[in-house]
């Protein structure tokens, strides 16, 4: 997802930049504040870790690879202003030494991978862990978490590509999405099962003291949020509107026949034929809404089936309660 | 563990570091005057009207003469041109698939292709370290100039450590399948992380103990 | 004259209640070099921590470390560290900077000298320890032994008058380890060195010290101590090669 040079256009760049810019702030204020002076060195092991997870790649169904994107899994494991750094330092040095991603594009990676994919990530693990008690709650949360992020930044992504006009709308956002479906999974997964390993063995770096366990601080949080919020919205809602008839357009242009398109739209969007539903947008928003909710309930049986917990409780060494 | 760093022969380059090009004019300059220099030239690049090819075709040249000049190998230029490949495939798709929906993906894939040129004839002739010091002279806040640093210096050194576990882990597995492949490299990725805190943890120390504040 | 450190009955626990050090007391006069000696998980990492006050995390007002006389509070902790040197086990962990220059400039600039200052600090130091020509090197790059003394030349550069050696041979070859130990010779600052290498104790240290379980279980000349076999194997030590065949009561013919 690291968008090359080239891509975007320089108002593209130019509205990324800044808004990378006024988030990375944020959470630099944020880290300088709260971080103990102890951690202060972790952030840059957090990155040489992160570096090296990115490196390696894994397998996708379809004989092909995606690799970690890690912004969920390090704001879990660190807390989300300092993930944003860590993710910052990655993205920089990952332009600057390897010349992965853009130099004029940096504010776009910066914005997507290092902003939406780390706050999303962690307002989602958040939120389910409310619900979900225990270890194995945490499990799915961060499944869950690794996936919503990844799916995300794709959208903010293609967002990008469409507003700088490099590629359509219906087509961009189709296929990063469409490929950051299946990568989300895997991103959750090897998410999840990292956490579970170091909860595992080290339950005190994700334990009471840890960024997991702390609650949300609402006032840093609806900063953020509003952000990601904002910046995402400024790419894809001037396409909003077109969402169904660009999947459209794209199975006419595809040459494909209606008929022949339709198990292709089904498998995007399979409330095509959802009886009484009239209006595609509110039609696209329930796929959307049934997509959310089979990842979670994979994300639910992958905890089930990763932790055995005899009792409730006592499986779960890294549960506050 | 042979192939820890105690390797006394300087020109052995570790697996996976990458190797600042001794000897070119391009080297010998400035830090800060290559960085802003690439900055200009990837900015013009994507500003450049369409139908001025020949001022791409132009810079191409020139991009390349000064590869050749500061004495990058030419295998290393293919290999991350070709990092650019699923990008420019997916846009010439994408203008396949919607004509007139996007720019022409040719263009997108020259000028892409310059940009992507500059940034490695800054990085290879460039060392991280100045560039990181260029960025602390620009006032970059000081916190992400620290993580870049720490980050700089770990890398390879967890990139070594996570090559040892897979090794280890490799000699004495004896099944391959897709199932274990991603708990595997679970595995080796929480270890890696739990190491990277614990020394962070000595790193910390170490900075106290040399008079940090 | 003050000892250079004096430890009078000191105590600690880990956060999670194992007791690393109990009641350890002995004094060094300035110049003193002493051997640190005992197996795995005595204490002495711990006690060498403490003499710099890495540990406790809190100082306390007992003042059971005097470095020249001064217990350590929070307000000379900084004057402290920069005049007791610690070497860490693993130099990986000690050059956190990506090159040489930087590593070794880093407690000048700490101190707040002049970048002139630092500069002229950091080529003293890299030619006292011989890597004079090397400053531009990455410390990823290093050899193992270099790594040892480019860790040193960070120390030195602080100008501690107290050095404390946590297994500084520990991962060197042999050779690597005849180089450092005549550096080491060269330095004349007081020094502990915790270590398992016992050869390097008997050419360098005139003094022992043996821990066990955190406390003090033996105290005096080198050569009497390892040649004492049944101390030695009751503390999970032995006596080293060179005075195997030794009379213990004639130790100087171990040259």
């Amino acid at each position: 997802m690291h968008i090359p040079d080239g891509f975007i256009d320089a108002k593209t760049a130019l509205v990324t930049t800044t808004l990378a810019a006024a988030g990375v702030g944020v959470a630099l204020r944020q880290v300088r504040r709260e971080l103990p002076p102890r951690r202060v060195p972790l952030l840059g092991l957090a990155a040489a870790f992160l570096f090296v997870a990115q490196m390696v790649n894994f397998p996708v169904a379809g004989g092909t690879s995606g690799h970690l994107i890690g912004g969920a899994l390090v704001a879990v494991l660190l807390g989300p202003s300092a993930a944003v750094v860590v993710l910052t330092a990655v993205l920089i040095v990952q332009c600057l030494l390897f010349a992965d991603g853009g130099l004029l594009a940096l504010g776009a990676n910066i914005f997507n991978m290092g902003l939406v994919a780390t706050v999303s990530g962690y307002a989602v693990f958040h939120v389910v862990r409310r619900w979900l008690p225990g270890l194995r709650g945490q499990v799915a949360a961060m499944a869950f978490a690794g996936w919503c992020s990844t799916v995300l930044a794709a959208i903010g992504c293609a967002g990008q590509l469409a507003w700088s006009g490099t590629v359509a709308w219906p087509v961009a956002f189709t296929a990063m999405t469409g490929i950051h479906l299946l990568i989300g999974v895997g991103e959750g997964a090897i998410s999840a099962l990292v956490l579970l390993a170091i909860a595992r063995t080290r339950p005190d770096l994700v334990g009471v003291a840890g960024p997991m366990q702390t609650p949300l601080k609402i006032r840093a949080f609806v900063g953020y949020g509003l952000a990601v919020i904002l910046g995402l919205g400024w790419f894809v809602a001037p396409f909003a509107c077109s969402w169904p008839d660009g999947l459209e357009s794209v199975a006419i242009r595809l040459g494909f026949a209606r008929h022949a398109a339709t198990p292709l739209l089904n498998a995007l969007a399979p409330d095509y034929r959802i009886p009484g539903i009239t209006s595609p947008v509110i039609a696209t928003a329930v796929a959307a809404a049934v997509g959310v909710v089979v990842v979670f309930g994979l994300a639910v049986l992958l905890s089930r089936a990763l932790v055995r917990e005899p009792r409730e409780t006592a499986g779960a060494p890294a549960s506050p309660s | 563990m042979s192939d820890a760093p105690q390797d006394r022969n300087p020109m052995r380059a570790k697996p996976g570091s990458r190797g600042v090009f001794a000897g070119g004019p391009l080297q010998r300059l400035p830090a800060a005057l290559k960085l802003s220099a690439a900055l200009v030239i990837i900015v013009g690049t994507v500003l450049l009207p369409v139908d001025w090819i020949g001022c791409l075709a132009g810079e191409g040249l020139a991009l390349m003469l000064a590869a050749v000049v500061s004495r990058i190998p030419f295998l290393i230029l293919i290999r991350r041109l070709a990092m650019l490949l699923p990008f420019v495939f997916g846009v010439a798709l994408a203008g396949m698939l919607n004509p007139g929906g996007g720019l022409d993906w040719r263009i997108i894939a020259a000028k892409s292709t310059l940009c992507l040129l500059t940034v490695i004839l800054l990085s290879h002739t460039t060392p991280l370290g100045e560039v990181i010091r260029v960025l602390q002279r620009l006032r970059v806040p000081g916190l992400l100039v620290t993580t870049m640093a720490l980050m700089h210096r770990y890398l390879f050194v967890l990139a070594d450590e996570a090559g040892h576990m897979r090794r280890a882990r490799a000699s004495r597995t004896f099944t391959r399948g897709r199932r274990f492949a991603w708990s595997a490299l679970a595995t080796v990725l929480s270890r890696l992380f739990i190491r990277a805190s614990e020394r962070a943890e000595r790193i910390y120390d170490a900075m106290c103990a040399r008079g940090w504040k | 004259m003050n000892p250079a450190v004096e430890v009078t009955s000191l105590g600690y626990c880990y956060p999670d209640g194992t007791e690393a050090l109990c009641g350890v007391s002995f004094s060094l006069m300035p110049g003193a070099c002493v051997g640190l000696l005992g197996p795995n998980g005595s204490g002495k990492s711990t006690l060498l921590r403490h003499l710099n006050g890495l540990l406790p995390e809190k100082p306390p007002a007992d003042g059971n470390v005097r470095i020249h006389g001064e217990a350590i509070t929070a307000e000379n902790l900084p004057s402290i560290r920069r005049r007791v040197g610690l070497l860490f086990q693993n130099p990986d962990d000690q050059l956190f900077c990506p090159t040489v220059e930087e590593d070794v400039a880093f407690g000048p600039r700490q101190l707040g000298l002049s970048e002139a200052a630092v500069a002229a600090r950091v080529q003293t130091v890299l030619v006292q320890v011989g890597l004079a020509g090397q400053d531009r090197r990455a410390t990823h790059h290093l050899s193992q032994g270099e790594k040892r003394r480019a860790c040193l030349a960070g120390v030195l550069a602080c100008e501690a008058s107290i050095l404390a050696l946590d297994e500084p041979t520990s991962d060197l070859d042999p050779r690597g380890r005849r180089e450092f130990k005549a550096l080491l010779r060269q330095i004349d600052a007081t020094k502990v060195i915790a270590t398992h290498d016992l050869e390097l104790v008997v050419e360098l240290c005139a003094r022992s010290i043996v821990l066990d379980h955190g406390r003090v279980v033996a105290d005096g000349a080198t050569l009497e101590l390892l040649g004492n076999e049944e101390l030695m194997l009751a503390h999970g030590l032995e006596r080293p090669h060179i005075l195997q065949h030794v009379h213990p009561h004639h130790p100087h013919e171990a040259h």
